[in-house]
């Protein structure tokens, strides 16, 4: 169970900043950054920069992405926005448009 | 450590920030909201607000369906329905709402403003009663 859920019905105008984990199913507009995990559900719209352990986007998401660890853009996902990680997959039926650095 | 995976967890209408949270900026929409950690900004929402023993909310304003307080607060608070302030909670600032209540083990500084029955020997229609009696003996 995630310490800090939005809920769908939600939106977040500003800057979440956490040492757990996050599911965002509603609106964040700002930045989100978290220690662990970062889970962006199917209907969820960020417009932010997002930063995590690991990162795994089914909504849409608009902003640049940096996780020490991996980003999933699964399917379904809609990804505008720089991707920095280790270690990306991008799902068939992801839609995305920037730069993958993995960091090599 | 987990990897991060979406779960169909249908609709989530719920909303927590987390004890290890801190949110800066506005919070507003559907739904309930729970605080565990901490949130300096703006609470506007339709629905249940719950304030954790532990938590910390500074803003201007908070509103919500019902809100029960447990944590601190400091902000103006405007509920539809009842404010609840459980013992241990640490409130500064004016509170309104169909209901108030404050548990022993409360601080609170700040005005209520909740609309009830007086009693009749303080509500208006005493005191016009008395006035007339009183015209009346003159």
């Amino acid at each position: 169970m995630a310490s800090t859920v939005i809920g769908a019905g939600i939106t977040i105008e500003g800057e979440i900043t956490t040492d757990e984990d996050v599911v965002v199913a509603g609106t964040v507009r700002g930045k989100v950054t978290a220690k662990e995990a970062v889970t962006i559900e199917p209907g969820a719209v960020v417009e932010a920069d997002v930063a995590g352990s690991s990162l795994a986007i089914a909504g849409s998401l608009t902003g640049n992405v940096t996780a020490v660890e991996r980003v999933d853009l699964q399917s379904g996902s809609r990804v505008i926005g720089n991707v920095k990680a280790a270690r990306v997959t991008i799902a068939d039926g992801a839609q995305f448009k920037g730069n993958v650095d993995m960091d090599v | 450590m987990a990897q991060a995976r979406t779960q169909s967890r249908g609709d989530v209408r719920e909303a927590r920030i987390g004890s290890g949270a801190r949110v800066r900026g506005r919070i507003h929409g559907d739904g309930a909201l729970l605080v565990e950690g901490r949130v300096e900004g703006d609470v506007v929402i339709v629905g249940d607000l719950t304030i954790a023993a532990g938590a910390n909310v500074e803003s201007d304003t908070v509103e919500a369906d019902s809100v029960t307080i447990a944590g601190t607060l400091e902000g103006e608070v405007i509920a539809k329905g009842p404010v609840r302030l459980v013992a241990g909670a640490h409130v500064r600032g004016n509170l309104r709402g169909s209901a108030v209540s404050i548990e022993e083990g409360v601080r609170f500084a700040g005005r209520l403003d909740c609309e009830f029955d007086l009693p009749p020997e303080l509500s208006g229609a005493a005191h016009a009663e008395e006035r007339g009696r009183a015209g009346a003996r003159r």
